[in-house]
């Protein structure tokens, strides 16, 4: 059994409206507590993690949250700036040549550049190292895209193994793709709904990963699991209130589709699924991620 | 108040309505119950999404379908309990093929093999960010050019950022038109060739810097598919200004779909403003999944039950106000900032992914059935 907190890289994914940003949210805070550097990024979003956690938004720079907490929105024009730096070294040069026009508007239709520079510049985290050698980053979350961009997103160091001839990018991207596919560093976690169709798009995702991405994924989030409530025997008693045993019986039917959705995805992904409990507040903030936090708590594990 | 009618003249008198919004509101539902409703009053309808996740498919009760119409039988319908008053079609387009398509109506042969060829090509049909969205417009017309009448509901993609598509001609026109291309071929093109020696200003300092970036090569070959694709230009522009033409055209609406959850609802009224402000008109803005208040009534009816029962009753009660009361607020916020009418429908029991199911999300998009 391995847990989050084993990993260095972890990757949240998960089809849009499943709550895949409160989890990494949710997770990032508790990495922190267990006393983990850690950096959670945004992938050119509009920013909700550093709200969510009750702090201003946080743009393109790193920004400090809180004790062991930093959170950066990565945007292309910036990752691209550093990706390109980092190759040319020179800002001069960089400015001679990447704000020149005629490269600009011939440098977008390199495929997957924009993905390209945002992974790399999310792996790059994963590697970099202060003065001594040390990392900086004990962790690194990516509130990755959503299902059809996560796909894309990952694929690139392939689509570009599989594009570009030799050359710097092809060398980035075979160092982004062995990151990325190494169980001992990248932990992937899906996030999803007990619906049937959130459940049939995270189990086609996992295929995908799987087969033509070769990701592994380390477990699923089940997310607004409602456990049962009403048993059969409590029923036949509330068959003088037509309206309450309706009530009741929609309880059942969601607690029955969160049992059955749980036992689709255990049987379809083949690792963990953690439950969170549908969380009632009328807004959510800081205690309910908390909430979130504690019952991920199984996933992320503990600091020895 | 939900304010249906807004949708029962869409669809009776729109060429083109386009559903967007934020990623999992409900918006391929939505979409399908529109058209559903359309052929059940007697309008030919087709429903046309790019959804990479099949949930349209499923939704009509069909395993899947390609990239061409597919017309939903009518045994589909009577299991529904349903009857067709006109023809409904759904289509699922599939990217590459789209892309295909598009190149080999617009090219020669001869350039249509050399792209096809190119390695970028790949890259470009499936990968490249915003081809999904351009293609989805342009299969759009292609669409709304060989049908004569009737409606056609698109169902957009889940982008990241939901106007992604209305820059997509644009970004296209861009890409097509691009100076780079234009600038680097000029020479190949005056000696009578397209495409070949991008690097006829190779000793160029700018192009020497770039290269270290990009790898030689890459550079090479990709200059040489922007060539082959450069003499696409005039057919790509032309049908990308159509394109353009047609989503602002007055028998073309657009439908907002959100859910009145808060975290959705910022993302969706700068999205409404934004098509206003480029000149694009919004038919409805429809609150799907909207949970009902539970009236007092039930609460009475709660303190009268045992203990045990009265305390798992009451627990359900109060988690359905907290969800009725976060909804409302939400959907106050929305009538405030938005001043396009609101569609109202409320959450069901169960998931919706037959065809009975649409038929009652239907309903109430049109006003048959009251939230």
């Amino acid at each position: 059994m391995s847990y989050l907190l084993d990993k260095r890289l972890w990757l949240v994914s998960g089809k849009g409206g499943v709550g895949k940003s409160t989890t990494a949210a949710a997770m990032a805070l508790a990495a922190a507590r267990a006393g983990r550097r850690t950096l959670i990024c945004e992938v050119n979003a509009d920013e909700r993690i550093a709200p969510l956690l009750g702090h201003a938004p946080v743009g393109p720079e790193v920004t400090p949250l809180e004790e062991n907490l930093w959170a950066v929105n990565l945007r292309p024009a910036e990752a691209m700036r550093e990706y390109v730096l980092m190759t040319l070294k020179l800002e001069a040069l960089y400015k001679a040549v990447f704000e020149n026009r005629l490269v600009r508007s011939f440098v977008r239709f390199i495929p997957s550049l924009q993905e390209l520079v945002l992974l790399g510049k999310a792996t790059w985290h994963v590697r970099e190292t202060d003065r001594a050698g040390r990392p900086v980053w004990d962790t690194v979350i990516v509130d990755a895209p959503s299902t059809g961009h996560f796909v894309t997103f990952v694929s690139v160091p392939q689509v570009l193994l599989d594009t570009v001839p030799p050359g710097p990018i092809r060398r980035d991207a075979e160092v982004m793709r062995a990151l990325l596919v190494d169980e001992a560093v990248t932990g992937t976690v899906l996030v999803t709904l007990p619906e049937e169709l959130p459940v049939n798009e995270t189990l086609e995702l996992a295929e995908t990963l799987r087969n033509q991405v070769n990701l592994p994924i380390m477990a699923g989030v089940l997310n607004t699991f409602v456990p049962p409530r009403f048993d059969d025997a409590m029923m036949p008693r509330l068959s003088r209130w037509p309206r309450l045993e309706e009530l009741a019986k929609r309880h059942q039917e969601d607690s029955a589709r969160s049992a059955s959705s749980l036992a689709r995805l255990e049987e379809g992904l083949q690792v963990p699924v953690h439950l969170v409990p549908r969380i009632f507040s009328p807004r959510f903030g800081r205690p309910e991620l908390e909430a979130v936090a504690k019952a991920l708590a199984p996933l992320i594990g503990r600091s020895p | 108040m939900s304010n249906p009618e807004v949708l029962k003249e869409a669809l009776a008198g729109l060429e083109v309505l386009v559903c967007v919004g934020p990623g999992g509101v409900g918006k391929t539902t939505v979409s399908a119950s529109l058209a559903l409703q359309a052929s059940l009053v007697g309008r030919d309808a087709m429903v046309c999404t790019i959804d990479p996740a099949r949930r349209l498919a499923n939704s009509l009760g069909l395993k899947a379908f390609g990239n061409v119409e597919t017309r939903i039988p009518d045994a589909i319908f009577e299991a529904a309990g349903l009857r067709p008053g006109a023809p409904l079609h759904a289509m699922m387009l599939d990217m590459k093929r789209s892309w295909d398509d598009l190149i080999g109506r617009t090219a020669s042969p001869e350039v249509r093999d050399r792209i096809f060829a190119n390695r970028f090509y790949k890259a470009l049909s499936t990968a490249l960010a915003g081809s999904q969205e351009y293609i989805a417009m342009e299969k759009l017309w292609e669409l709304r050019r060989s049908r004569d009448s009737g409606l056609i509901v698109l169902d957009t993609p889940p982008t990241s950022h939901a106007l992604d598509f209305l820059d997509a001609p644009d970004r296209l026109l861009a890409f097509m038109d691009n100076e780079a291309a234009r600038f680097f071929l000029t020479p190949a093109r005056r000696a009578g060739k397209v495409g070949v020696k991008l690097f006829s200003l190779g000793s160029s300092f700018v192009l020497k810097q770039l290269s270290r970036v990009a790898g030689a090569q890459t550079l090479e070959e990709l200059g040489a598919f922007l060539g082959a694709l450069s003499s696409l230009n005039e057919g790509f522009s032309e049908r990308a200004r159509a394109v353009k033409a047609l989503l602002a055209d007055e028998k073309t609406g657009f439908v907002l779909v959100t859910t009145p959850a808060a975290e959705r609802l910022d993302e969706l009224i700068s999205f409404h403003a934004q098509l206003v402000r480029t000149g694009h008109r919004p038919v409805a803005v429809v609150v799907n999944r909207t949970h009902r208040m539970p009236d007092a009534e039930l609460w009475l009816q709660a303190a009268a039950l045992d203990d045990e029962l009265r305390a798992a009753v009451e627990r359900t009660l109060s988690e359905a106000r907290l969800l009725a009361e976060r909804d409302e607020a939400g959907i106050a916020l929305l009538r405030q900032k938005v001043d396009t009418p609101l569609v109202i429908v409320p959450r069901f029991g169960s998931d919706v992914h037959d065809l009975s199911a649409l038929a009652q999300t239907a309903a109430y998009l049109v006003g048959d059935r009251a939230p």
